[in-house]
């Protein structure tokens, strides 16, 4: 068992459901961004094109920001997916150097959105989490465990995200990334990330 | 705007730019983790110096500074109280290691000290406490001259800190911060025993940092990524290039090279070495400040297109 993602290009939209039900769905405080959308144009006129690239932590099978982590903190569970322990997290922010992708945020003070204060909402689901510590995202191991598919994959309107097992040869998500020569971002890192992309 | 919406736009600008700066290590609280590693070099250095130097006075000065720079990398962590963890790691985490590394020193360095700097105390100086605590001070020396390079050439997401050659430099810059180290404590003993050894030591391990920092930019010009080379931009003509022309050339090599001259051609005086020792040091404190602040994250998504 090693969960993975597969990310269809060529369907994504660019609309940023998958950052804003990530958003609501693990009360991210200001700052920290467990999935976001890279866009950008290419081409020039009349023959442009915008692109859309939309980023999360890789889980990779080699992570480096595991080797890096001096507590222990960040680590892997049984189904390949990366996570971190805030009990163990000392704020060092060492992984956040370690991961090539850039996906690795700390949450280094209680934050709200608005001006006002904390929201219901911010108190109910932002509060949870602890300040200085680094944060990110754990394939929504509650919804996951739960048998739901991430918070990302169940809101994207254009089913562009898929969520699946690596390691079975059969999956939806094995034989998308054979058929469609699925790549991952800096495979030059060595990291064997587990997060897939279609190309356009 | 408040500190934290601040914060909040200044991060939305970095992740829509193409070269997302590196923030979280050297700018505010990050500015303690520096402070932490140029204390900790200048530290270990200073220990190798002042036992080849047989300064006594400069083994407690390197001491402490490496008591002040583990209460200062203390100050950087989100969390000081659970600092014991970071022994848990040693077989992967070079910050693991940096951390066994200090605390043997320390302990170490306080067993071996004692009957130095205290003959008629608890222990004598040829007691096994005090060889026991000679060679736990030595090991931690060791990890802390070599850790603080790997730590960066570690870190994957700055290509710029990831050259080959930068573990060397930060032994080098260890090594130049023990030379001024002891000059300054042999000008506040009003020593001047083998201040010219001492000056052709500075001369040699100066020469030796240039080389492997020009090699380490040149490297990232000729062979490094776009990132690398943006961050080479930035140290020499970008955001941190004052700190590169005035910190790094003015006042670790330029001001210091001429009192090194002055002193060769005839006698040093006493403010002139503690002056040169202070200005070696600040260069490299302004190497570490300025290397730090010029990383640049890998680009995900460049104008070149996805990588």
């Amino acid at each position: 068992m090693r969960y993975g993602m597969v990310i269809d290009l060529k369907r994504c939209i660019g609309c940023y459901g998958c950052q804003l039900s990530c958003k609501a769905e693990n009360g991210t405080p200001p700052g920290v961004f467990f999935a976001r959308v890279l866009k950008q144009e290419e081409g020039t006129y009349p023959t442009v094109n915008m692109l859309f690239l939309p980023v999360l932590c890789n889980h990779c099978e080699e992570p480096a920001c595991v080797d890096a982590c001096p507590t222990g903190a960040s680590f892997i569970w049984e189904d390949g997916t990366v996570d971190i322990d805030p009990d163990q997290c000392v704020g060092c922010r060492s992984c956040m150097m370690a991961c090539p992708y850039g996906n690795r945020y700390i949450n280094d003070k209680p934050q709200h959105y608005f001006a006002q204060g904390q929201t219901a909402f911010e108190q109910a689901r932002t509060g949870r989490h602890q300040t200085e510590v680094v944060m990110k995202c754990n394939f929504c191991r509650d919804r996951v465990q739960a048998g739901q598919d991430p918070a990302c994959v169940a809101n994207c309107p254009t089913s562009a995200r898929i969520f699946g097992d690596l390691d079975d040869s059969s999956s939806i998500v094995s034989r998308l990334i054979k058929e469609r020569a699925g790549f991952t971002l800096h495979p030059e890192m060595a990291t064997k990330p587990c997060v897939y992309y279609l190309p356009t | 705007m408040s500190d934290s919406q601040a914060k909040y736009q200044q991060m939305l600008i970095d992740l829509r730019s193409d070269f997302r700066p590196q923030r979280d290590w050297g700018e505010g609280r990050g500015l303690l983790l520096v402070v932490g590693h140029f204390f900790v070099g200048v530290a270990a250095g200073g220990w190798l110096m002042s036992l080849i130097f047989a300064s006594s006075n400069g083994l407690l000065l390197s001491y402490l500074l490496a008591a002040l720079g583990g209460v200062v990398h203390l100050g950087f962590l989100g969390h000081p109280e659970r600092y014991w963890r970071m022994m848990r790691r040693v077989k992967t985490s070079w910050v693991s290691r940096g951390f066994v590394g200090i605390t043997l020193f320390l302990v170490g360095g306080f067993l071996y000290l004692v009957p130095v700097l205290w003959p008629t105390g608890l222990w004598g100086g040829g007691s096994i406490t005090a060889m026991l605590g000679y060679g736990m001070a030595a090991i931690g020396m060791v990890v802390m001259i070599g850790y603080m390079g790997f730590v960066y050439t570690a870190s994957r997401a700055i290509p710029f800190w990831n050259s080959p050659l930068h573990p060397a430099l930060y032994v080098g810059y260890a090594l130049r911060g023990g030379v001024a180290a002891l000059l300054v404590t042999r000008a506040l003993e009003a020593n001047l025993d083998q201040v010219n050894q001492l000056l052709v030591l500075w001369i040699a391990v100066t020469v030796a940092v240039t080389l492997f920092y020009v090699l380490e930019i040149h490297g990232a010009l000729s062979s490094g990524n776009a990132a690398a080379r943006r961050s080479v931009h930035e140290l020499l003509a970008g955001r941190v290039s004052a700190y590169f022309y005035g910190g790094i050339l003015l006042l670790g090599i330029i001001l210091p090279a001429f009192l090194v001259w002055t002193g060769m051609s005839g006698p040093l005086t006493l403010g002139a070495m503690a002056l040169l020792g202070v200005a070696s040091a600040g260069g490299d404190f302004f190497m570490k400040y300025a290397t730090i602040r010029a990383g640049v994250h890998l680009p995900l998504l460049t104008r070149a297109g996805a990588r």
